[in-house]
Order: C-alpha cells, then sequence, then structure tokens
C-alpha cells in the first residue's frame, strides 16, 4: 500500500535521508521512530509529495507521490507534526474548508470524530491550545476516510483520556483495512497501536522489527524500596542488573527477565515498587550501543 | 484553478484589500478635494515649480505644473502617493500568499488535499490580481465620483483619466508578479516581504534618482517605472500602449514563472 524505496535526500548541510527502504501492508499501522533530527519528517515530507527524491521513490497505491501530486492525495489523510492553520477561521470554518478542498460530501464521519474527540469547533483557531489544534488536526486527517493515513506525532499535547481515546480510533480504522503510518516519541503509543517499527537514525534506517521484538528490547527500570536496609545489602548479590542503590532503595534494570526479578523481590518484604519506563531515546541508545557493540 | 480555496482567501484578505482600498479611494477624495483651492493659486505655484530645479520636478512627477486638473492629478496622487500605497500592497499580499504559508506550515494542508501546486499557486495568483483590480477599480471610480462632486465636469477629460489608471494598473501587475516570484521561491515570510521589498523599491529609487540627475539617467534603464510615466498619460504624449504590454508582459512572465518554480520546489513542510 505504501512503498518507500531506496529513498536518498541529501541537504547541503551534509545532512538528510540515505537508502531508507521499508513498505506497509494494507490494513498494518507501521511505526516510525527515531530521535528528533534523524529524518522522520524529511522521509514523511516525501512520503507527502513536498520534497523531490535524489534518488528511490515513494508509492503510494501504486503512484509515484512526487509525479502524482494531486491524484495521490486522495487515497492520503495527513497530520503534520507541527499544526499550522490559515489564520483568521474558526475550527468549523477550517473543516469545512478542508472537506471542500477534500471533496467530502458525507459530513457523518467527521461529525462522529467531533464527538468523540469532544471539542467547541466554534472556537476561533488563534484562540485553541495546543491539543485541541491537534484535535482539529486529527479529525482533519481523517474525516474524508483515507485508505493510507500519515500522522506525523499525533499524541502530542493530548491530554492522557484523549490518547487514550485516539488510539481506540486508530485501532478502529485499522480494523476496517486502513493503512497507517505513524511517527513517534511515544513507547506506549508504538506498543497499543503498531505491527511494526522502523528505526531511523542519522537518516538511517537501522532496524524494520516487529512490535514484540522491540518490547523485548525496552528495558525498565524498578526502583523496590525495602523495608529494611539489610534486605536492599542482600538484594544486591542477586543475578539481576542493579542500576543503583541507596540506603533500602535500589533501582533494577529489567529487560524481559521479569520472572527471575519478581522471584529475587518476593523474598522480602517490599514496601514499595515504582516503574521508570524508559524512554524511546533510551531505547535507541541502548539499541545503538549494541548494534555499535556487535560490529 | 481551485475554488474552494479562492473563496476561502478573497475572504482571509477581503479584509486587507479593503484597507488599501479605501485608503486609496480616501486619498483620491482629498486630493479632488483640494484641487479647486489650488487651482487658483495655480499661476504662483507653477512659478515655484519653474523655479525648482528641472529634476526635482521631474523625479515626483511634477513637470506638468499645477495647471489642469489631470495633470495635477497625475502629480500628486499617481505620481507619487497612490504609487507608494499600492506598491507596499504589491510587496504584502504576494507574501502572504505563498511565502507565510510555506514558512508557517499551513501550505500542507492544502496540497495533503486533492488539489495540484500548479492549481494552489495560479489560484493564490487569481487572488492577488483581484484584490489589485479591486483597489484600482474603486480608486477610479472614487476618482470620477470627486472630480462630478468638487469640480466643475467640462474640463474634465474622463478617458485620459482611465488611461492613467490603466498605466498604473500594468505597473502594479508587474511589482506584484515580481514580488509573486520571490514570495513563491521562499521558505521564509521575512526573508521574502525584505526581497521584493528590497526590489520594488530600489526600482522606484533608480527611477527617482535617475530623473533628478541626468549624469545618471542610465539608471532608468534598469528600472520598470520607467514604464510608468502619469505626465506623459494625462498629455496624451507617450506610447501608453506600447509601456502597459510591456509591463502586463513582466507581470505574466513573473506569474508564470512562479507557477513553473512552484511546482517542482523541495517544501519544507
Amino acid at each position: 500500500m505504501l512503498t518507500v524505496q531506496n529513498l536518498t535526500k541529501k541537504f547541503s548541510n551534509g545532512k538528510g535521508i540515505f537508502d531508507v527502504s521499508f513498505s506497509v501492508k494494507k490494513g498494518e499501522v507501521f511505526g516510525f521512530l527515531g530521535p528528533n533530527g534523524a529524518g522522520k519528517s524529511t522521509t514523511i515530507r516525501h512520503i507527502m509529495g513536498f520534497m523531490k527524491p535524489d534518488q528511490g521513490y515513494v508509492k503510494v497505491n501504486g503512484l509515484d507521490t512526487w509525479q502524482k501530486q494531486g491524484e495521490v492525495q486522495k487515497y492520503i489523510g495527513y497530520l503534520p507534526g507541527e499544526i499550522a492553520f490559515i489564520e483568521g477561521m474558526t475550527g468549523k470554518g477550517f473543516l469545512d474548508f478542508m472537506a471542500e478542498l477534500q471533496g467530502v460530501r458525507d459530513l457523518s464521519k467527521r461529525n462522529e470524530l467531533i464527538e468523540r474527540l469532544q471539542f467547541d469547533i466554534n472556537t476561533p483557531i488563534r484562540k485553541m491550545s495546543k491539543g485541541m489544534k491537534q484535535k482539529v488536526g486529527i479529525v482533519a486527517a481523517f474525516m474524508h476516510d483515507p485508505e493510507v493515513i500519515i500522522l506525523d506525532e499525533p499524541t502530542s499535547g493530548l491530554d492522557p483520556l484523549m490518547q487514550k481515546v485516539f488510539i481506540e480510533i486508530v485501532l478502529e480504522e485499522k480494523a476496517k483495512g486502513k493503512t497507517f503510518l505513524m511517527s513517534s516519541h511515544s513507547f506506549p503509543e508504538i506498543e497499543r497501536t503498531c505491527d511494526r517499527a522502523a528505526i531511523i537514525k542519522d537518516g538511517i534506517v537501522i532496524a524494520v522489527k516487529d512490535i514484540h521484538e522491540l518490547q523485548s528490547m525496552q528495558r525498565k527500570l524498578f526502583e523496590v524500596t525495602f523495608n529494611n536496609k539489610e534486605d536492599a545489602k542482600t538484594f544486591l548479590n542477586s543475578s539481576l542488573q542493579i542500576d543503583s542503590y541507596e540506603g533500602n532503595r535500589v533501582r533494577v534494570a529489567i529487560q524481559g527477565n521479569y520472572d527471575s526479578f519478581i522471584e529475587e523481590t518476593a523474598k522480602y518484604h517490599v514496601r514499595n515498587i515504582a516503574i521508570f519506563t524508559q524512554n524511546l531515546e533510551d531505547v535507541f541508545m541502548n539499541y545503538y550501543d549494541r548494534s555499535g557493540a556487535s560490529k | 484553478m481551485n475554488f474552494s480555496l479562492y473563496k476561502q482567501m478573497m475572504k482571509v484578505n477581503m479584509k486587507g484589500v479593503m484597507n488599501y482600498a479605501v485608503g486609496a479611494a480616501f486619498y483620491i477624495f482629498l486630493v479632488v478635494w483640494i484641487y479647486p483651492s489650488m487651482e487658483k493659486t495655480a499661476k504662483p505655484l507653477n512659478d515655484m515649480l519653474n523655479a525648482m530645479p528641472a529634476g526635482m520636478t521631474k523625479a515626483f512627477n511634477l513637470q506638468n505644473g499645477f495647471g489642469s486638473f489631470e495633470s495635477f492629478i497625475s502629480g500628486e496622487f499617481y505620481g507619487l502617493l497612490f504609487t507608494l500605497i499600492v506598491s507596499i500592497f504589491c510587496v504584502m499580499i504576494p507574501t502572504q500568499l505563498m511565502a507565510k504559508l510555506v514558512d508557517q506550515g499551513s501550505m500542507a494542508y492544502l496540497l495533503s488535499t486533492p488539489t495540484t501546486r500548479g492549481k494552489v499557486a495560479f489560484t493564490q495568483a487569481s487572488v492577488f490580481l483581484t484584490g489589485l483590480f479591486l483597489i484600482s477599480a474603486i480608486t477610479t471610480a472614487c476618482g470620477i465620483l470627486g472630480v462630478r462632486i468638487f469640480i466643475d465636469a467640462n474640463s474634465f477629460h474622463a478617458d485620459r483619466f482611465i488611461q492613467l489608471n490603466l498605466a498604473a494598473f500594468a505597473l502594479f501587475v508587474a511589482l506584484g508578479g515580481i514580488s509573486f516570484l520571490v514570495s513563491s521561491l521562499s521558505n521564509d515570510e521575512k526573508k521574502a516581504m525584505g526581497t521584493s521589498g528590497m526590489i520594488i523599491f530600489g526600482f522606484y529609487s533608480l527611477d527617482i534618482i535617475g530623473k533628478i540627475s541626468e549624469k545618471v539617467d542610465w539608471l532608468r534603464d534598469f528600472t520598470i517605472f520607467t514604464l510608468y510615466k502619469p505626465a506623459e498619460v494625462v498629455n496624451g504624449k507617450g506610447d501608453l500602449l506600447q509601456n502597459c504590454i510591456i509591463l502586463f508582459a513582466v507581470g505574466l512572465i513573473a506569474f508564470i514563472v512562479s507557477i513553473l518554480v512552484f511546482r517542482k520546489r523541495d517544501l519544507p513542510l
């Protein structure tokens, strides 16, 4: 449904994307992960046909996105990473305008989305908060019922409840056979929706992985507070990887070995366990380190 | 042409267009209104103009003196005020129609819908030309109306007056085209505005400096303002048709090139 083939674009400052290739099947949700400046947005700009590739191509539904501008957009819904609307409009004015441009007649989908995301469409855009603009953008990306939906950092600015609603919407559309490409910093969001994900760094795709594989790569830190210091001391001698400790608090790094962690902690009286999910940046760094070391 | 976009852009920019139109209309009323009182003192004023260096009077298009209404309005209004007001419009609006949308990122929304870049650029150019036409039409109409109200209409050459407006419109199409081209090439709104402002007011300055001093008359070969001669138009001298055709051609080429480059350009959206 969406194919990126040998996509290369070099900017004058030497940065860019190099030989990026991946493909997304129909009905698949594909995550696109990477630190800031890694080339996520540049790749998305090529998918949207905003930039001309130096080499390679992007095809959506078999149509080259650079050459078939204006035609390929019929199949695409797009949520930009930085939301900027035309000035001097209300949310409703903007959505009406987009519906006209998209050629949407049936507004039932739009009204349903507005209902679910709960926002007042009559607010002037310049008075909207970041989250509210994001909601308007999400409606604009979904309302014409496109085959392929490109989402650049979709949940930024949304509160946790709305993030959940958004994930539900994505999963429903996925069940209907819609194809997604979603760039994100948020691992939970990718975890809950994506089937596969590509990791990009410095313009190079370093891995395209099944989401379960990525999950097992994720390292989590648990901070265990023991009832007394002696327990903490003995706990340090276990086979678990200790990140740091102080008094009766110990930080343990767990990567897939949850069983042994539970067995080990169950031996003592535990007052509290707190979890520090590693952010994606750290997952990457971890991954890069390992791939760097294995070379 | 994308009519939804055209409609929307007209709505967004109408207020700006009307501000310029009302401003220009107000000034022309004012200039027409004070003319009868100037006419009475025309002789001493003309003597004063004659006493000034020829370059100065030419630079500000005052070489016709204040003897007749057309020469007065060509010098006072079309030679200076109107040119400045609408030149500013020719810098501002094309910048807002293209570079600003790219700079802000809202162009991404337009291009994510099934419309082509060519159509978007063409539509935006049409919005500018519609605005410019409105300003010119309103100013012309208010000028004629003003003459009916304040001045004895018998001595008024309406045909010359309309030619004068046509010449000004041709100049602004050319200026707007250049500014639109700069805007289509820019990713940065401020830079686009700065560049087209420099080009247009650079042209204007070259024309004035070239007129003031005979020695640097050659400077006027490098500016399109040379093709706009309000003083000659009202006298029926000069080659109005040829000048207008060249100015319209400059504008047309600039708009076509704008659309072509915008279609092939990388956009950082």
